[in-house]
């Protein structure tokens, strides 16, 4: 097991130094990143096929929408990429985030207490991380299996009760009127969350993306971190050695509800309303593919993979029926696309395991992980922590 | 031999299940009780499959009610393009016979065979990677399954024909026991014979997983499975029988969905699955016995829930029993337990 | 790496492709486009193509697609050449929300779009009559029911930006006046005085079935129970088991086919003391299609689907009915839907209120736009509409709504099964006088 072509062996100019800096500050690195991704996505679109495509307010947009299904991504990611554990209902954090803030700023709900988005978007995630707590308790006990199915369960329950309480949550109607964010003006300057002006709500989609990668990272490499992989490989293993599984495991399931929780405040307050039907299983299904495609326990091939597919989905598979019947291609035009996407998902997953299960983009110990257990190269060494380039 | 005393499991179990449906009925009343008894054996047919499958390989066959989804349509073209039946009752009862014959046999055949492909290409392949693998290979197919079917047929739900006719087989009147007013009805020919089939194609599995040297095969392979290789009993192919026969039984529910309910739709094994499953843990996953009796039990919660007005609740309640099986009896009714399965 | 790179080099030509075929998403040309040289001037389509609801959306959109044409072909706006900006709400087969706000933004920003005609469904518009109201585009729905999108208080929290500026108006006849129609239908015209309702959850079958029931009671009915279930539902048996004993005299399915009402139809006539009274449903019901078109009443209830009536929210009565028909079969090779005319009048709102701003010598995107929005609700404005003149009051509503009653009749088509229409009513608007409350 070689590393890549960067590493720690010196020499080779500025592309290797840089990885030397990435190595070594690896926060740092995740935050400039994001920083060029934020100032240079709305440049990029502005060039002239991307422009002649959609204009540059429809594709900043577009980011803005993608990067909810980023943050659901990275979140799931921990729990079924770092911890090992298949939720399947993971689009119940992202519904208890997004009527969260509904309850609490929407003029229609019947709780009337206008609270704004800020201080939401923090207390969002931590109801979602109480109930990341509170639907991982029973699970602690169950195996890979039932553990899915479980939680399949609850991904159900959770939008029935939201349909069904209908004196709490104006049920089907769902809560409209959700307020958008506001911030204060500095001097002449102010910065409006509007309805046509996507630009804010994507920044502000960058940062909180930047700082969830920035904490997810940091956890990774803790002790928890350690803790949580060592559950993923061997589960009797790691207790025998001394981990505590249920608090690991229910840490797992709260810090990936909480991100969650984000997603669903800026979801609620982007669209302006939550209704049951947004949170239903397509969705969950829809990001555990992002995260299996994107590689499983690899936080940036997660985001690679989430803004793929979430491209594919939205923009190119409909634009793709679009251009055929445009184009008149005898065979290829009477397809709607759109019908085989689910198609190709399930196709790509299955794929996926049986040729390559570290994802697209693995990191380099899930490689090892998979293709060793499945009978294939043993690995003789076993690499440092936190210093190889590719290990996310 | 077992002992046919009082104290004897068996007797006790089958006491038991007598007086629970005794008391159903009198609580739902004969039409209500008719249709939970259909329901359940529908259910009982597909959780047959997930708990054979689980107890000889211990994966949960996310694609299995997607199987069933595919045996209701396979009977539907079968019946519209070959046969080009239009929704009229046949009243001919050697002919409506025959037909279902001719319906469920090739169905059987070609969901078993669908289980096969699916098992030596999703699964085989996977049965020594990370425990994560399988699962998400087995949502990809059921993606895949509902997808095709949705492409082939359209979205919108397919109308069966209805070919049984209406004939009334039992009427009961309505009485009154103890101040309790248990409402009367009748029978349809078409319920009976369904609960009938079912229960027949139960009965089959039981004898042959009992007294056949397939089905010691497929009890050994289940129990140990290096012991039972290391007695001579060729596994890849035991497994793949116990898909066959899991697929079959499967199509055979489909079939008997479709003319009874008389709509199949491309999602429909989505949640009739998941209720299934329910079924399969609840009985004790691994016991066929058991996911037989959950199967009805299942049905009987839903049907009590329609007839109480709770019936916007009844997945709520199907989820909320397994979820709390699960927690505190994994065992289920029939199973033995589990112990930590870390 | 590799995959990487093949990855973004797959990405990248998709994109190719897809920019070199149309200059903005989604649009196709007018296939009238006699003038050629005009300047191009834009309706968008907003609504549910894909999948499940191809049946509601195709027909719709081309119900506008024939107008474009028509006035392309008539030279109604010379200089000027018509376009279609047709987008789709439809994820998976499903009309999704979030999907519509999307596409509703890609609408505002092309410039060249001064109006549009959608959505479908009343979920949708929830979220897209916010962004059309920030940018002043006028939204014409020739579908949506639910009360909330134009009745006051409640229409004023989805016009967060201008609230005394309406951009969303419809042609379809609210909840609050199709379920009372039926209800006196059922009590009046069917003679049955007492019904169980059941409804699907969902927000059109709830409201439709709220109304439904407020009206009978007032009438005297009596309602012997209400059930919901949701589109999940497989077996319906159960629900109607339990209400036979009640012996109603009619069955109200509030609620649409797609979300499971054809089943509960089939499913529900199989329980004793269903077999032969009446059933009756809303629009959602009441498509029109016939038996062998996939996926409608008809088709999924067969023989169940004797003995059904129901209402649409619109006319049906329009003037030229064959002629509308012969066109709208010349152009796209099939029979019209239950909501194409309706559709095609919300583009002659759109289309005369461009003539009208041309004329007062508005040539800019921008003013059209602006004038087309204000134009619609101003007191006073006529359009003269396939579907008869319209005009729409304060809140967007229209100030006559018709509601049309419809049955089945299995011996039609060849015993395939079709609807006939029994008559239409005419209602009147009850906030036909009002002022946009504050």
């Amino acid at each position: 097991m070689t590393a890549p072509s960067l590493s720690l062996r010196g020499g080779g100019g500025p592309l290797a130094s840089i990885g030397r800096f990435r190595t070594a500050h690896r926060s740092i690195s995740i935050l400039v990143t994001w920083l060029i991704i934020g100032l240079g996505l709305p440049l990029v679109v502005e060039l002239p096929l991307l422009r002649d495509f959609q204009p540059q307010v429809v594709w900043v947009d577009g980011f803005a929408l993608s990067g909810i299904y980023i943050l659901l991504a990275l979140g799931l990611n921990i729990v079924v990429g770092f911890a090992g554990l298949l939720d399947l209902g993971y689009a119940a954090f992202f519904a208890i985030g997004s009527y969260t803030f509904a309850l609490a700023a929407s003029p229609q709900a019947i709780t009337h207490l206008n609270i704004p988005f800020w201080p939401m978007l923090i207390v969002g995630a931590l109801v979602a991380a109480l109930f990341g707590t509170l639907l991982g308790a029973p699970t602690l006990r169950l195996r890979g299996d039932y553990l899915a199915i479980v939680t399949l369960g609850f991904g159900e329950i959770v939008p029935a009760v939201f349909l069904n309480a209908d004196t709490y949550t104006r049920g089907t109607n769902g809560i409209g009127g959700i307020p958008q964010p506001q911030l204060p003006c500095i001097g002449d300057f102010c910065v409006k969350f509007t309805f046509l002006d996507p630009f804010p709500f994507f920044w502000t989609m960058v940062i909180i993306l930047a700082v969830v990668m920035v904490i997810i990272y940091r956890l990774q490499n803790s002790r928890l971190g350690r803790a949580w992989m060592a559950i993923r490989e061997d589960e009797l293993a790691a207790a025998s050695s001394g981990i505590n599984t249920i608090t690991t495991k229910l840490l797992a399931f709260s810090l990936g509800a909480s991100t969650a929780g984000f997603a669903g405040v800026f979801s609620a307050s982007k669209l302006g309303n939550v209704d049951p039907n947004q949170f239903l299983f397509v969705v969950s299904f829809t990001v555990l593919a992002m995260v299996v495609l994107g590689g499983m326990g690899n936080s940036w091939g997660v985001v690679i993979g989430a803004f793929t597919l979430y491209t594919i989905q939205s923009v190119l598979l409909k634009e793709l029926n679009q251009f055929f019947q445009a184009q008149h291609v005898p065979i290829l035009q009477s397809i709607d696309f759109v019908q085989y996407q689910y198609l190709l998902y399930g196709i790509a997953l299955v794929a996926m395991m049986l040729l390559r299960p570290e994802g697209l983009f693995p990191s380099t110990r899930r490689r090892q992980e998979l293709h060793e257990a499945a009978g294939g190269v043993e690995v003789t060494d076993v690499p440092p922590p936190t210093t190889e380039i590719g290990d996310a | 031999m077992a002992s046919l005393s009082l104290r004897s499991p068996a007797l006790k179990s089958t006491a038991i299940i007598v007086a629970a449906l005794v008391v159903a009925f009198l609580l739902l009343g004969f039409p209500q009780f008719m249709n939970a008894m259909t329901l359940g054996a529908i259910y009982a047919l597909i959780a047959l499959g997930y708990t054979m499958v689980y107890g000889i390989i211990e994966l949960i066959n996310f694609a299995h009610g997607d199987v069933f989804m595919v045996g209701a349509f396979a009977s539907l073209w079968i019946l519209t393009t070959p046969l080009g039946l239009l929704d009229r009752p046949i009243n001919d009862p050697i002919q409506l016979t025959g037909t279902l014959v001719i319906v469920v046999v090739p169905v059987m055949i070609f969901m078993g065979i669908l289980g096969v492909v699916i098992e030596r290409f999703a699964y085989r392949p996977l049965r020594h990677a990370p425990r994560l693998a399988p699962l998400i290979t087995a949502i990809g197919v059921s993606f895949i399954l509902q997808n095709i079917i949705q492409v082939l047929f359209g979205p919108s739900p397919h109308p069966t024909p209805q070919i049984f006719p209406k004939f009334d087989l039992l009427t009961i009147g309505s009485f009154n026991l103890f101040g309790l007013d248990v409402a009367g009805g009748t029978a349809r020919g078409l319920n009976v014979t369904m609960i009938v089939v079912a229960l027949a194609l139960m009965g089959i599995l039981q004898l042959f997983v009992g007294r056949t040297r397939l089905g010691r095969a497929m009890r050994s392979t289940a129990q140990d499975r290096e012991a039972a290789s290391l007695m001579g009993v060729d596994i890849n192919q035991t497994i793949a029988i116990t898909f066959f026969i899991a697929a079959a039984l499967a199509g055979a529910g489909g079939m008997i969905y479709g003319l009874y309910f008389g709509s199949v739709q491309f999602n429909l094994g989505f949640y009739t699955g998941l209720k299934a499953f329910t079924a399969a843990v609840l009985g004790g996953i691994g016991n066929t016995v058991g996911a037989a009796v959950g199967g009805f039990v299942i049905a009987f919660i839903e049907v009590a829930a329609a007839q109480a007005g709770y019936n916007r609740w009844s997945e709520v309640a199907v989820f909320t029993v397994l979820i709390l099986v699960l927690v505190f009896r994994p065992s289920g009714l029939f199973g033995q337990a589990l112990g930590e399965r870390a | 790496m590799k995959l990487a790179r093949i990855g973004v080099l797959g990405v990248s030509a998709a994109l190719v492709f897809a920019a070199c075929s149309n200059s903005s998403p989604g649009s196709s040309s007018g296939a009238g486009a006699s003038g050629g040289a005009g300047k191009v001037i834009k309706i968008g389509t907003e609504l549910p193509m894909s999948g499940g609801e191809t049946a509601n959306g195709v027909p719709t959109q081309n119900g506008v697609k024939l107008a474009i044409d028509q006035a392309n072909a008539q030279n109604l706006l010379p200089g000027w050449t018509l376009q279609l900006n047709g987008q789709d709400d439809a994820v998976n087969g499903v009309h999704d929300a979030g999907q519509g706000g999307k596409n509703m933004t890609s609408l505002v920003n092309d410039p060249m779009v001064v109006g549009e005609v959608g959505p479908f469904n009343s979920g949708v518009a929830q979220v897209e009559i916010p962004i059309a109201n920030a940018a002043g585009l006028l939204m014409c729905s020739p579908a949506n029911t639910n009360t909330g999108l134009t009745y006051p208080p409640d229409a004023k929290q989805y016009r967060t930006t201008n609230p005394t500026k309406i951009s969303y108006v419809r042609l379809a006849a609210p909840d609050s006046i199709q379920g009372p129609a039926g209800a006196d239908y059922v009590y009046n015209d069917l003679g049955a005085k007492s019904v169980y309702i059941l409804d699907d959850t969902e927000t059109f079958g709830v409201g439709v079935g709220d109304s439904f029931q407020a009206e009978f009671v007032k009438d005297g009915g009596q309602v012997v129970k209400r059930d919901s279930a949701p589109k999940s539902t497989t077996d319906y048996t159960p629900l109607f088991t339990a209400v036979a004993s009640m012996h109603p005299a009619a069955v109200y399915l509030a609620g649409t086919t797609p979300t499971g009402m054809g089943l509960a139809l089939k499913q529900g006539r199989t329980v004793s003391g269903f077999e032969t009274i009446p059933f009756m449903g809303p629009d959602g019901v009441a498509d029109l299609g016939d038996g062998n078109t996939q996926g409608s009443t008809i088709n999924i209830a067969g023989q169940a689907a004797a003995n059904v009536s129901g209402t649409v929210a619109g006319i049906h009565d329009i003037p030229d009915a064959a002629k509308f028909q012969t066109d709208y079969k010349a152009a796209f090779g099939a029979d019209p839907g239950a909501y194409s005319a309706i559709a095609y009048a919300c583009a002659q709102v759109i289309i005369q209120g461009i003539k009208a701003a041309v004329a007062a010598g508005t040539t800019d995107y921008a003013g059209i736009r602006e004038a087309v929005r204000a134009g619609a609700t101003a007191a006073g404005n006529k359009f003269d509409t396939i579907i008869g003149s319209v005009s729409f009051d304060v809140n967007g509503d229209t100030t006559s709504p018709y509601m049309s009653f419809y049955k089945t009749d299995l011996t039609l088509n060849n015993g395939v099964g079709g609807w006939t229409w029994v008559k239409q009513q005419a209602f009147t608007d009850p906030n036909a006088s009002a002022t946009l409350a504050p």
